[in-house]
């Protein structure tokens, strides 16, 4: 084989994002007819690299060699057209139509009628060895025929290189063997084939070359194997160099002192059953930081989604300070002395085009109500407070959110909450997106918090950052729980391999 | 065992919560238990085609519509003022051909400028053919002063009137055009195109599709099935009324969601378009039938319009209901 | 993305968004000056007291609608309210008296407000788009009832028998023969609709509730209770318009009210609230229903056919939509 030919190559690529750099410098070379694993955490820019390629996103600088041919700018169907595929985690595929007409989708000139297109698309998923019928409705296919359905799309367009983003996310054991054989086809054929996964058991059994990605820096790229003079293979490097490549830095002074005044047991969760959770029972002590890791949709966010009465769940039992609360809508959640800071904060979490103000006395106008009216000096009291004691960077209250940065807007969600002080506070990613020196804020934001006595869930796709700030971590996994531990006492390494599963 | 079961009661209610037209059709031969008369004979089968041809013209229009995921409430006023001005156009000397396709012309410009503010400009599809609906029926009041027009042009009056090959010719038109639109979303690339775009606008898009065009296309096609309805209902009558059509647009788009064509986007089809407007024509046919001890009696249009609001805020109520119902689901 | 504008660009921009905002105040003062140069009695007490005079129904039910679209929804039911309202309390005059049978509209109102949000609520239909089916629907439902319950035929107070003082005063009253008591009426409600609007907690929550529903949600405000309250308020406001609305004309027809749900809409959007929800007041929907007024007294003087103003209403109405569109849709 011709491994020695590239096939891609990116130098210098970067790419930042209002308050954020996603990418800085970025250089990966890619050869011919190998699998390439891609692994890093979440958020660590693994997202941005590919919707570069595929043209979704584009760079603000460096150059992108792809077959020879100079990058500068493309679209997502001239990227495919080149014959560079992307199948993401969420496939791109239209789930009204059926498999052959998704597979040619847009193209159906070009194949001189549907019937030819069904035809075709049966040759090419015979090709890789699925036996889905071609006039099947896609919404009525498994996540792995799904997948099956997107590799012929790609091959349709005789691809050189498909990269796959996280594709074992939703497979099961016997479906991921399956995947591994296509994919060893394909690099037999001399397809290239970007891998991109958080599970280094897999980068192990089927890669050639891993790169390592940590906060938008490419880490290492490595040969995943050696093969000595005999023709012996053996691991180059080992999966605990991996792990240690991907956490990178040690805990550092990054985060503040993390606050140790966890008491009682103040909220006790009993047996959430969704259809994605299953059994998921824990205690949450006063004063304490709570960590939950995990991959992302691991069901994170839906544990809690469900305390605070924002999904409906089966048996649900919650136990505050001994007492049984219903929760069944939000506002029983935030009555019940819980407040969640959700997810997305553009979404679900501000009202972009209202004011600061508004945004930060949401919640707490009830409290300053008196026989129906809202007491205004003191409204104006409560924002003035939030945004000095946050130290929010805003121009004056009166200033839309939309117009703020992001590390600002979510200062204002968590000033909402920090004015009628719940016991309990769940952060979902409270650090997301946001710069490194607000980062900070946050975290004393976090301590103190526990210090004055509240409880706080923090969820996090940052490893470090949950590892320094908590008091205790839940790893959870495919919608359960699968261990608990001390971040003092127990390795990052040791909670990855937990939250990885 | 009882898996199975589950599994088949499961398999019949995602079948039924797709066929509303199948519940439909349920009410309706519980509604015939009560009344005597059989109304499935080919004299009252053919009148009710002839009753429901425009209706059923506008609802294939609607699905394209509704396919791509919009939606199209100025179908009625386009169908009043399209009959309006053909009339005025041959009674001001205009050869009838000629007026005919200058009026079919009017509803593909409605078409086009519901195109442009909702494709191009990206505003609410509903809200603002809504306004364009009532836009249009005003220019339709302005141009008639509000009053009925008609004319003594024999050639027009035949347009409808006449029989061919054994069925009415209203009839023969509307199984052309349903043909020839079921052809054009079924075979041609741009038909595949529209349920692609309205399935998924953004893979659409990356796939390559011109999802603005294509779109765009969409909705002069609604407009002018609209047009075309109109005329045929203007020959028929031998008048052209601008207040036609005031309760069509939200029926039409009614009947083609009991058919199947979901407003999600993506779904449905002329077919089952046709059979949700038939049902509802069926509905308000057998209505006028009821009989009560043994005698025909004209059932009141008040309890008529009272049932119709009953099953148009039914079928939509269980439309969010069923979609609330699956995000809930734990 | 504002490195790129050159200041010249800014300026364009700002004078660009100048307009659009004080588009309606701008639109008022040209017809103003269009209308006095062309009809110079326009600038007279009498017609200032005619044109106080217009502000009849369809200033209530842009009061009650305004609350409807700040909180993100939509609501074509008002015909159907409207009939149903006039034809009740009409033919309650006789029996209960004039007084009475107004709150029983009134409260009758209120109600059917309330059911049509209760649909909603419980059927899950939480976007405009659904919205507006049901509530169409609804108006359906309650006019057929209001022509089973009169048979179809009109209203005729000429063969009522008891007094009406306050029907009267709605209708032709004033004070000093200068301001319309209807005018009152109509600012009496304007004051405490604006202080509950912009004052309590509920009104607040509306513009919470229309600007995201979802973080309004997860932020502990009560969502479904406030689409029922925002719909009982239409209702109610509504009912107050049926009112004034019969008031005028002695002889109600069940089919009077079927041009109100489009002309509220449009005056609440001319007036510049968004119909993407969350961004609007009720001082606004008095610009627009101003705007409107003035308008069609301006048309009236141009063209003497009585269906012009049909045509302008439409255009009026689609240029606000795209006009909010564009506006608000950016950002």
């Amino acid at each position: 084989m011709e491994q020695n030919e590239i096939i891609l190559s990116m130098s210098n690529v970067n790419k930042s994002f209002p308050g954020v750099k996603a990418l800085t410098d970025a250089t990966i070379e890619v050869r011919k007819g190998t699998v390439h694993g891609l692994v890093g955490e979440n958020g660590a820019g693994k997202s941005t690299l590919m919707k570069i390629l595929s043209g979704v996103h584009t760079k603000d600088s460096g150059t992108i060699v792809f077959d020879g041919e100079t990058i500068e700018h493309t679209t997502p169907i001239q990227s495919i057209r080149r014959g560079l595929s992307i199948i993401y985690q969420e496939f791109n595929l239209v789930n009204t139509l059926t498999v052959g007409e998704n597979i040619f989708l847009g193209r159906y000139r070009e194949m001189k009628g549907l019937h030819n297109s069904h035809k075709k698309a049966r040759e090419l998923l015979d090709s890789i060895g699925s036996t889905i019928n071609t006039h099947t409705l896609v919404s009525d296919l498994s996540a792995s025929e799904k997948q099956m359905v997107e590799i012929s799309k790609a091959l349709s367009f005789s691809s050189k290189l498909i990269i796959m983003d996280e594709p074992s996310s939703s497979l099961t054991a016997d479906e991921l063997k399956c995947l591994f054989r296509i994919i060893n086809d394909l690099r037999e054929k001399g397809v290239t084939v970007i891998y991109i996964s958080h599970k280094l058991d897999e980068i192990f059994e089927l890669c050639d070359i891993v790169t390592v990605i940590r906060d938008g820096c490419i880490v290492d790229t490595k040969d995943v194997w050696k093969i000595d003079e005999a023709g012996n293979k053996t691991e180059n490097l080992t999966r605990n160099e991996m792990i240690a490549m991907m956490i990178g830095r040690e805990i550092e002074n990054e985060w503040p002192e993390r606050p140790r005044c966890a008491g009682d047991t103040l909220m006790d969760v009993q047996n959430i059953r969704t259809r994605k959770l299953s059994d998921i029972s824990f205690k949450l002590n006063k004063g304490e930081i709570l960590g939950f890791v995990g991959l992302v949709g691991a069901g994170r966010t839906e544990i809690v989604r469900a305390i605070y009465g924002a999904d409906k769940a089966k048996d649900l039992k919650i136990l505050i300070n001994g007492k049984q609360s219903k929760i069944k809508k939000p506002r029983d959640g935030k009555r019940a002395g819980i407040g969640l800071l959700p997810e997305d904060r553009k979404l679900e979490g501000l009202v972009l085009s209202f004011s600061v103000r508004d945004n930060i006395t949401m919640s707490s106008l009830e409290e300053i109500t008196k026989f129906g009216f809202v007491n205004s000096s003191l409204e104006k009291g409560i924002a003035e407070r939030q945004i000095e004691a946050l130290s929010i960077k805003t121009p004056s209250p009166n200033t839309k959110t939309k117009t703020l940065s992001g590390g600002n807007q979510q200062k204002c969600i968590m000033g909402r909450w920090l004015e009628i002080n719940p016991d309990i506070l769940i952060l979902d990613e409270p650090t997301r997106g946001i710069d490194v020196g607000t980062k900070y804020e946050i975290y004393v934001l976090i301590k103190k918090i526990a210090e004055n006595g509240g409880s706080v869930i923090l969820i996090s796709s940052e490893l470090p950052e949950v590892l320094a700030m908590s008091n205790r971590v839940l790893t959870i996994c495919e919608g359960k729980i699968t261990g608990e531990f001390n971040p003092e006492e127990t390795s990052a390494h040791e909670i990855m391999d937990a939250a990885i599963g | 065992m009882n898996l199975n079961t589950k599994a088949l009661g499961e398999q019949t209610l995602k079948i039924l919560s797709k066929q509303k037209a199948i519940v439909a059709i349920g009410i309706l031969f519980i509604i015939m238990l009560f009344s005597s008369a059989n109304i499935f004979t080919r004299g009252h089968i053919e009148a009710l085609l002839v009753t429901a041809s425009p209706d059923l013209i506008i609802g294939f229009g609607v699905t394209l519509a509704v396919i791509c995921k919009g939606c199209d409430l100025s179908v009625g006023s386009v169908m009043s003022i399209s009959g309006i001005l053909a009339i005025m156009m041959i009674n001001s000397g205009m050869p009838v051909f000629l007026a005919v396709f200058l009026a079919i012309l009017s509803g593909s410009v409605v078409g086009f400028i519901n195109g442009f503010l909702i494709v191009q400009q990206k505003t609410e599809a509903f809200i603002i053919t809504l306004g364009m609906g009532l836009f249009i029926k005003g220019i339709a009041l302005f141009i008639t002063e509000g009053r009925p027009v008609s004319t003594q042009n024999a050639a027009f009056n035949a347009i409808s009137n006449t029989t061919i090959l054994g069925l009415p010719s209203i009839v023969m038109y509307m199984l052309i055009i349903g043909v020839l639109i079921f052809c054009l979303m079924r075979f041609t690339s741009f038909g595949r195109n529209c349920y692609a775009l309205g399935g998924d606008y953004e893979v659409a898009e990356h796939s390559g599709i011109d999802v603005v065009k294509t779109k765009w296309a969409a909705f002069i096609i609604t407009g002018t099935c609209a047009s075309i309805a109109g005329i045929l209902l203007a020959s028929r009558w031998n008048t052209g009324n601008s207040i036609y059509g005031d309760l069509t647009p939200l029926l039409v788009n009614c009947s083609v969601v009991i058919g199947g064509t979901s407003f999600a986007g993506g779904i449905g089809g002329i077919i089952q378009s046709g059979i949700g407007v038939f049902v509802m024509h069926l509905f308000r046919y057998s209505m006028n039938l009821f009989r009560i001890d043994g005698v025909i009696r004209e059932i009141s249009p008040f309890v008529r319009n009272l049932v119709i609001g009953i099953v148009i805020v039914t079928i939509i109520a269980m439309d969010c209901f069923s979609i609330k119902r699956k995000k809930e689901d734990v | 993305m504002t490195k790129e504008a050159t200041p010249v660009k800014g300026y364009l921009n700002k004078a660009g968004n100048f307009v659009l905002e004080y588009l309606v105040l701008i639109a008022i003062l040209l017809l103003v000056i269009i209308t006095a140069i062309i009809e110079p009695r326009f600038l007279t007490v009498e017609n200032f007291t005619n044109i106080m005079r217009q502000f009849g129904p369809l200033s209530f039910t842009a009061l009650g609608m305004t609350f409807i679209i700040v909180g993100g929804f939509i609501d074509l039911s008002l015909p159907g309210i409207i009939s149903l309202v006039s034809m009740i309390t009409l033919s309650l005059y006789d029996t209960i008296g004039e007084v009475p049978a107004m709150m029983v509209g009134i409260a009758l109102g209120t109600t059917l407000g309330i059911l049509n949000g209760t649909i909603l609520v419980a059927s899950g239909a939480t976007t405009q788009a659904k919205a507006l089916f049901i509530t169409f629907g609804m108006s359906e439902i309650y006019k057929a009832v209001s022509q089973l319950y009169t048979g179809g035929s009109p209203q005729d107070r000429n063969f009522f028998e008891s007094p009406m003082p306050v029907t009267n005063a709605l209708s032709s009253g004033s004070v000093g023969g200068i301001f319309p008591i209807a005018f009152f009426v109509f600012l009496f409600f304007l004051t405490i609709l604006f202080i509950f609007q912009k004052k309590t907690l509920t009104g607040r929550s509306i513009n919470y509730t229309g600007g995201n529903f979802v973080a309004a949600e997860l932020g502990g405000i009560p969502t479904k209770r406030i689409m029922i309250i925002i719909y009982a308020i239409c209702g109610f406001m509504t009912a107050i318009g049926a009112i004034v609305l019969f008031s005028r004309t002695p002889v109600a027809s069940p089919l009077m009210g079927a041009d109100y749900a489009r002309d509220s809409i449009m005056a609440v959007v001319v007036g510049g609230t968004s119909l993407l929800g969350g961004r609007g007041s009720v001082l606004r929907t008095v610009l627009g229903v101003s705007l409107i007024i003035l308008l069609f007294n301006c048309i009236v003087l141009i063209s003497t056919n009585q269906f012009l103003p049909e045509v302008i209403r439409g255009a009026v109405l689609v240029l606000a939509i795209w006009l909010d569109h564009r506006r608000h849709a950016k950002g």
